[in-house]
C-alpha cells in the first residue's frame, strides 16, 4: 500500500539500498577522481606547457596532438562513451557491469574534462611570472614546481572541486552498466516506479553532497590563496 | 653580503653585445627589433638605455639574458658566449643574472623570504646559506621586518624591493633592470633608485637598465645608449647627472618642451627637477 507509506518508512525501507548507491557513489567518484588527478595532472601540465609562447613550445605537435584527442574525446555524450568503450573496460576491470566497470568509462571522460580544465587554470598564472623564474634560469620541471603548481593553486583546488561536482553528476550514468550509484537509484525507484518520495530523498542526498563538495572546495582555495 | 667582490678593476667588460639583431613583426604587422647593434658595459658600470616605446630598447635588454634569443650575433656577459651555451649551460648562466621588471613578477602565493629565496632553490643552493642570503638581502632593501608577508600586502615600491633582494640573493655579476620604476610615483621612484645605486657601489654589480623617464637615467646612469628605430643613435657619458650640450639626447629633451636639458640634478632634493620626470613619455603619448 505505497500511498499510505510515510516519507520516513520508505527512507527506512530503502536505507541499506541508500547507502550501498552511497558507497558505490563514492568508490566510483574516488577511483576517477584519482585518475583525473595524477594523469591529467600531467597531461594538463604538458599540453600548456608546449603552448605557444610556453617553455617547451618546440613540442607544439604534441601540443595539437593533445589537443585534437581531448577535443574529440570530450565531444562523446558520456552515455555513448560508456557503450563505445566497453570492449576496453571489459580488458581493464575484467568485466562490463557492476561499479567498477563503470569507473573505466567515468575515468576515461574525467581524465580529459580535467586535462582542460587544468590547461585552463594555468592560463591564468601571468606569463611575466614564468619569465621571471626562466630568466633565473628554471628548467621547465622547476617552473611547473616553483611557479605554476604554487601560483595557480587556488584555481587548481576550485578546478578538482568543478571535477567532483560534474562527475557526481556523470556517475548517475553508470547505472545503465549496473553501476549503481545513488543517481541510479534515482532513475531505477524515483523515474522508472513513479515513486516520487524516493526521488526525493536521492535528490536531497544529492544536493547535500553537491553542497558539501563545493563549500569544502572553496574553502580550501581561499585557504591556500594569498594572492 | 661579506663574500661580495667589491669592484675588480678589471677592464673586461660585464656584458657585450656583438653585432646582436633580432627582428619580429608587432601586432600591427610592422617590423620591430633590434637591428644590428654592439654594446659594451664594463664591470661595475650603470647604463640606461632610453627611445621610445617600440624603439626596441626592451628587447635589447632581453638579449642580454637570451629571454629573447637573437637572429645574428654574440652576446657575451661575465667572459661567457650565452649564445654558445647549451640549454643547461644557459640556465646556468642565468644563475647568476638578476633581472627586474616594470610590474614586478613576484609570486603572489608565496611569502616575501620564500620569493627572495627562489632563485638560489632553483639553482640548488643548500638551505643554510639561502636562509643567510634571504636575510642579507632584505636587510640590504630595508624590508627584514617583512620576510614573512605576502607580497599581497606590500605597496608598489617594497614589492619592487623585494624583487631587488630576490635578483641580489644569487650574487649576480650582472642586473638587468627592464622599466623598474615605470609603474612606481615619483617619490618611490627615488627611493629605488638610491637602492639600485647603493647595490652597484655595494657589491659592484653592473645594472644595465631600460627605462623612457629621462630623470631615472640622469640621476642613476654612469652612461646612456640612446636607441630609435631599433639602433643605438648615441651613446653619452652622464656626469654629475648632465646631459652633455649639443648631444641628439639634449635636444630632444627641449624640443619636447622640458625645459634646459642640461640642467644638473641637484642630488639629496628628491622633488627636484620632476618636471623632466615624464617628459619623453608625456611627449610621446
Amino acid at each position: 500500500m505505497p500511498e499510505t507509506t510515510s516519507l520516513f518508512d520508505t527512507l527506512n525501507e530503502l536505507l541499506p539500498e541508500i547507502l550501498k548507491a552511497t558507497g558505490e557513489t563514492l568508490l566510483m567518484m574516488a577511483i576517477c577522481l584519482s585518475a583525473a588527478i595524477v594523469i591529467s595532472g600531467a597531461l594538463g601540465l604538458l599540453v600548456f606547457l608546449t603552448s605557444r609562447g610556453q617553455s617547451l613550445e618546440r613540442f607544439r605537435a604534441f601540443n595539437l596532438v593533445a589537443n585534437g584527442v581531448i577535443n574529440v574525446v570530450r565531444s562523446f555524450p558520456f552515455i555513448i562513451l560508456l557503450v563505445a568503450i566497453s570492449p576496453f573496460t571489459r580488458v581493464i576491470a575484467g568485466t562490463s557491469i557492476g561499479p567498477l566497470a563503470a569507473s573505466v568509462p567515468l575515468s576515461i571522460a574525467a581524465i580529459f574534462y580535467f586535462a582542460r580544465l587544468i590547461e585552463q587554470t594555468l592560463r591564468d598564472v601571468p606569463r611575466g611570472v614564468i619569465e621571471a623564474a626562466e630568466a633565473m634560469g628554471a628548467s621547465p620541471l622547476q617552473i611547473v614546481r616553483h611557479v605554476l603548481l604554487v601560483e595557480a593553486r587556488s584555481g587548481l583546488v576550485l578546478a578538482v572541486t568543478v571535477l567532483a561536482v560534474s562527475f557526481l553528476s556523470y556517475s548517475a550514468v553508470a547505472g545503465v552498466v549496473g553501476g549503481g550509484g545513488i543517481g541510479d537509484l534515482a532513475i531505477r525507484y524515483g523515474y522508472y516506479r513513479f515513486q516520487t518520495d524516493v526521488m526525493l530523498i536521492t535528490i536531497v542526498l544529492l544536493v547535500v553532497l553537491v553542497q558539501s563538495i563545493q563549500f569544502l572546495g572553496q574553502w580550501a582555495a581561499r585557504h591556500v590563496d594569498k594572492r | 653580503m661579506s663574500q661580495t667582490a667589491s669592484l675588480p678593476p678589471s677592464p673586461a667588460p660585464a656584458i657585450e653585445l656583438r653585432g646582436v639583431s633580432r627582428r619580429f613583426a608587432d601586432p600591427g604587422g610592422r617590423l620591430v627589433g633590434v637591428l644590428p647593434t654592439s654594446l659594451r658595459i664594463a664591470t661595475g658600470e650603470i647604463h640606461g638605455i632610453i627611445g621610445f616605446s617600440g624603439a626596441g630598447k626592451s628587447t635589447l635588454l632581453r638579449i642580454v639574458n637570451l629571454l629573447e634569443r637573437p637572429d645574428a650575433g654574440e652576446v657575451i656577459v661575465h667572459g661567457q658566449d650565452l649564445t654558445r651555451l647549451s640549454a643547461a649551460g644557459l640556465r646556468q648562466a642565468r644563475h647568476r643574472i638578476g633581472m627586474i621588471f616594470q610590474h614586478f613578477n613576484l609570486l603572489h602565493n608565496q611569502t616575501v623570504a620564500d620569493n627572495v629565496a627562489l632563485p638560489m632553490r632553483i639553482a640548488g643552493e643548500n638551505p643554510a646559506r639561502i636562509r643567510e642570503r634571504v636575510k642579507a638581502c632584505l636587510d640590504f632593501v630595508g624590508l627584514a621586518e617583512k620576510a614573512d608577508t605576502y607580497p599581497g600586502r606590500l605597496s608598489g615600491g617594497q614589492k619592487q624591493r623585494v624583487a631587488i633582494a630576490r635578483a641580489l640573493a644569487p650574487e649576480p655579476h650582472v642586473l638587468l633592470a627592464d622599466e623598474p620604476t615605470s609603474a612606481l610615483d615619483p617619490r618611490t621612484t627615488l627611493d629605488l633608485l638610491g637602492v639600485l645605486a647603493d647595490a652597484n657601489r655595494k657589491f659592484g654589480v653592473s645594472i644595465l637598465l631600460v627605462s623612457h623617464e629621462m630623470e631615472v637615467i640622469r640621476r642613476l646612469c654612469h652612461r646612456v645608449s640612446v636607441m630609435e628605430g631599433g639602433r643605438i643613435v648615441e651613446q653619452l657619458d652622464i656626469a654629475d647627472g648632465r646631459i652633455p650640450e649639443g648631444s641628439r639626447l639634449a635636444s630632444w629633451l627641449s624640443d619636447f618642451g622640458a625645459g634646459p636639458a642640461a640642467s644638473p640634478s641637484p642630488a639629496g632634493r628628491p622633488d627636484a627637477d620632476t618636471r623632466h620626470h615624464f617628459a619623453l613619455e608625456a611627449a610621446h603619448a
